[in-house]
């Protein structure tokens, strides 16, 4: 099993509490109104277990709308946006405005959620990026629906493969529209990670090599 | 009063080029906006429409927003490039910044549009 000490665990909760609060400060641009956002929660689990909880947490017992992304570099990970699949088009609207007719929206909206996920998981990336001081290199955004284990699933993970889940919440203030971010790291990737942790703190403690 | 330019909107995702050329249209009535969705792309319309700005996303299908932009710098030397782009890492703002091109993230607004068309009348 991974394990990681206190003060690790608590710099990952306060890298990604800093990356969360950049990909929020993006959403809220997009929207053009408040986003509030949970502080991430972290647990360590098999795949098929991730996708039970992000299901109940979510309240969704059936259909998501996700965007994920697959970035390398430093480590890798799965990061998916997810959206109730019935909010999307209010989330594009929001986007776009009042001034793209309903039927061209309606057309683009897989592109627009594309694009929204692809403005927030890179803003919540690249801040990790930036705080581990390695780049990391994104795919282009992938766009589906399905339950949260399909969701999962299409990152390639197997069901029993037991990842690092890290779960925010965010809800749009005014129209209350949940969403969820994941970050999914394979146990390979997570030593990769816990070695970019201890660089940081290494850092930060004065100790590192600039 | 300024006179109308030519702004070339590089981006794989039509709904990020439908706002920018939304916001353009808003801000510089009169003004052309040409649209490109991929580097390769880019490279013929700006040779075709010999643009006042090129604005350019980073990652898209093919050839991609750096290498587009390398290129680009080269042909039209005199033509002010900027990446607009959801990659905000430092690695990325260093590059544009080696290439002599600019660099603003992602999403779009109105502002951000509005801070790259005020390089051409500064």
């Amino acid at each position: 099993m991974f394990n990681l000490s206190e003060l690790e665990n608590d710099a990952l909760i306060e890298i990604f509490n800093i990356g969360v609060g950049q990909a929020a400060a993006s959403m809220s641009a997009i929207v053009n109104e408040a986003v509030r956002m949970s502080v991430p929660s972290i647990s360590f689990i098999p795949r098929a277990e991730a996708a039970r909880q992000l299901g109940k947490s979510a309240g969704l017992q059936e259909r998501i709308c996700g965007v994920s992304q697959h970035f390398a570099g430093a480590f890798e990970t799965e990061a998916i946006l997810m959206f109730p699949e019935d909010k999307s088009l209010e989330i594009v609207r929001l986007m776009v405005g009042e001034a793209v007719p309903l039927k061209e929206l309606t057309e683009m909206e897989q592109e627009a959620m594309c694009e929204i996920g692809n403005i927030m998981l890179n803003s919540c990336v690249g801040t990790l990026a930036n705080i581990f001081q390695h780049e990391l290199q994104g795919s282009l955004p992938q766009y589906h629906v399905g339950t949260s284990d399909q969701i999962l699933t299409a990152g390639g993970s197997q069901a029993a493969s037991v990842v690092l889940m890290l779960h925010i919440d965010f809800v749009l203030e005014r129209h209350q529209i949940h969403g969820y971010v994941a970050f999914v790291l394979d146990i390979s990737a997570l030593r990769d990670m816990k070695q970019q942790i201890n660089l940081y703190i290494a850092r930060a403690m004065g100790q590192g090599q600039g | 009063m300024s006179t109308s330019k030519t702004v070339l909107i590089v981006d794989d995702s039509r709904v990020s080029r439908l706002m920018a050329r939304q916001y353009i249209a808003g801000l510089r009535a009169g003004w052309i906006v040409e649209e490109a969705g991929t580097g390769e792309e880019a490279l013929i319309k700006a040779r075709q429409v010999s643009p006042d700005l090129i604005l350019m996303d980073v990652n898209m299908p093919g050839m991609g927003g750096i290498a587009a932009a390398e290129q680009l710098r080269q042909e039209l030397p005199a033509v002010p490039i900027s990446l607009l782009t959801a990659n905000v890492q430092s690695a990325t703002r260093e590059r544009a910044s080696a290439l002599g091109i600019g660099f603003v993230g992602k999403p779009i607004t109105e502002a951000r549009i509005a801070q790259l068309l005020a390089t051409l009348e500064a």
